[in-house]
């Protein structure tokens, strides 16, 4: 899979020959990919492949070690804070662990990038853009409390309102739908195609939720150890010969897995007994 | 071992190199912070937290400061039949030093700490990350008002510290001591200049700017974890404390220097 030719103008945001290393270990080996435009893409993997690592690559939050990042054909990866602040502002990222403010309530989470990029003159405006954002995902009514007080999916899913909050062309999910219960994660979903329909937005996901990925992918790319060895359409993915592919999607675990959870298990086994807590 | 220990240099200079891009960016992030109205309500808050709640923890040592040096020093002087010149003593050590080196070392303790918590959370929840990511530099959105504040109060703060001072001392040698009270208050006139109440202010700026710069940087570059904040907060309070005695032996020195080319004698008594 691996394309040793991939041009800045392949899509709207291209990895190029991303190298990172943290300390002696390799996070990321010479990955290439090409975002494309208008399209949803998601990513797919086991924990701790890399998959966060990457999308913060994307958006300059962690600079590679080697390779480049192109924002519309131009290289970001090397700018200064400054220039990137302003490109920023077209990108809206949702953290795996929200990251929301909590010295601040949900509604100044939320008219934070606004605040920041733009005059407000209109706060009527601002309160109904707020509800409408929330009501986007579910969480109008909460405007007032602080984030300390919500459970976890529901801070999760105004860090999603606040992510949106400027309207970004690109947005990137960092497993928007994990700990979020069915309904509430179709929901995300939805959200996620809507405004792809209708605004057009380039979207990032990362997600283990198979479902949700066949239901929003335009193509799903799976990360193993920092390399990606799939990439394709969701009918692709679902008939790919790879046998760690086949492994991930089914969530089956492999041989060499058991094989070691036996072994653990064996001697363990009896090592607490009922009659040991009398 | 030669090349541990050459890796612990390389690693420290590494470290103070990176810390002085910190105060580097943060003093710029400031200038350009004081002249931009939008961000005057986050400098409000942070000096309401900073300085206005520090306000009577650095009262109180104040006071105790001029009160102890007022039953340490009344029998020494006593003895030799000065012991009116007692407001002297206390005055001047308590506005030349102890006023604002003590005023300093509570902020650090109070303040330096709670700073580096606060940022090293916001660090290790990725909050600081999601201010990057939202095009915000949040050296200039979280240190800059922060640093700000500690600035402009220290001086603020040590004021306080002094005023206390001189009464705890004050009330103490003539209540207690039964000092006649004009003396205690002609002498203290006579000697303490403005000079020496002007210095120790002046130092509080850096005292503050220290505390500050220090608390942001080691809450910035906190490792994961609550151990990870936790140390840092530990590093933060000892590299205050360390870097306020530092300063101010440099400012006893050079402003000692200063002194003297300008008033070359000067007795206590
Ligand atoms: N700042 C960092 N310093 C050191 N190592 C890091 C850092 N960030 C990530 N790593 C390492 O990089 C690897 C990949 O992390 P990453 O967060 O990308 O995993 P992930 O694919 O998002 O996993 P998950 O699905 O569990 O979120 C992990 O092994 C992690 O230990
Ligand atoms: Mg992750």
């Amino acid at each position: 899979m691996i394309r040793p030719d991939i041009h800045p103008h392949d899509g709207i945001l291209v990895a190029k020959n991303l190298v990172k290393v943290f300390g002696k270990r390799t996070v990321l080996d010479n990955v290439s990919l090409a975002i494309e435009e208008g399209k949803t893409t998601v990513i797919i993997g086991t924990s701790g492949c890399g998959k966060t690592v990457f999308m913060k690559h994307l958006i300059v939050l962690e600079r590679p070690t080697e390779g480049q990042v192109f924002f519309r054909c131009n290289r970001i990866d090397d700018l200064r804070p400054r220039q990137l602040a302003g490109i920023r502002t077209q990108f809206g990222f949702c953290f795996q662990m929200g990251a929301l403010f909590d010295s601040l309530t949900v509604f100044e989470n939320i008219i934070f990038p606004i605040q920041q990029h733009r005059k407000i003159t209109d706060y009527k405006a601002l309160d109904e853009l707020v509800k409408h954002k929330l009501a986007l995902v579910g969480m109008d009514g909460y405007q007032n409390q602080y984030p300390a007080s919500l459970s976890g999916g529901q801070k999760k899913r105004v860090s999603l309102a606040r992510a949106i909050a400027l309207d970004p062309t690109v947005i990137f999910y960092d497993e928007p739908t994990t700990g979020l219960d069915p309904v509430t994660s179709d929901v995300i979903n939805e959200l996620i195609l809507k405004l792809k329909q209708e605004l057009k937005v380039t979207s990032i996901v990362v997600t283990h939720d198979m479902k949700s990925a066949y239901k929003i992918a335009d193509r799903i790319v799976m990360f193993y150890h920092g390399k990606i060895i799939a990439d394709g359409n969701a009918d692709h993915i679902r008939n790919h010969p790879n046998d760690l592919v086949q492994q991930f999607i089914e969530g089956r675990v492999s041989e060499a897995d058991l094989a070691a959870l036996k072994l653990g298990g064996t001697k363990y086994q009896t090592q607490f007994l009922p009659e040991d807590f009398k | 071992m030669i090349l541990a220990f050459f890796n612990k240099w390389t690693q420290g200079i590494n470290n103070l190199g990176r810390f002085s891009r910190f105060i580097f960016a943060a003093s710029k992030c400031m200038i350009a912070t004081s002249f931009q109205p939008k961000t005057y309500p986050l400098i409000w808050t942070q000096m309401n937290t900073i300085g206005v709640k520090s306000v009577p923890v650095v009262m109180a040592t104040g006071a105790f400061v001029g009160m102890i040096l007022a039953v340490q020093a009344y029998g020494q002087l006593a003895a030799m039949g000065l012991e009116e010149r007692l407001g002297v003593l206390i005055n001047i050590a308590v506005v030349k030093e102890l006023g604002p080196v003590l005023a300093a070392v509570m902020l650090a303790g109070r303040v330096g700490g709670a700073l580096t918590a606060e940022l090293g959370t916001m660090n290790v929840t990725e909050q600081i990350a999601a201010v990057e990511s939202m095009g915000t530099d949040p050296v200039k959105y979280l240190v800059a008002p922060r640093v700000l504040s500690c600035l402009l109060l220290t001086p603020a703060l040590i004021v306080y510290a002094d005023l206390l001072g001189i009464l705890g001392g004050y009330f103490v040698s003539v209540i207690q001591f039964k000092i006649n009270s004009g003396a205690y208050w002609d002498f203290s006139a006579m000697h303490v200049e403005f000079w020496d109440i002007g210095t120790g202010i002046f130092k509080g700026v850096f005292f503050g700017g220290a505390i500050a710069m220090i608390s942001c940087y080691k809450g910035f570059t906190c490792r994961e974890g609550a151990q990870g904040v936790g140390e840092a907060c530990t590093e933060a309070f000892v590299g205050c404390f360390i870097s306020i005695l530092a300063l101010n032996y440099v400012f006893a020195v050079t402003l000692d220097a200063i002194y003297k080319t300008f008033w070359p004698l000067r007795s206590l008594i």
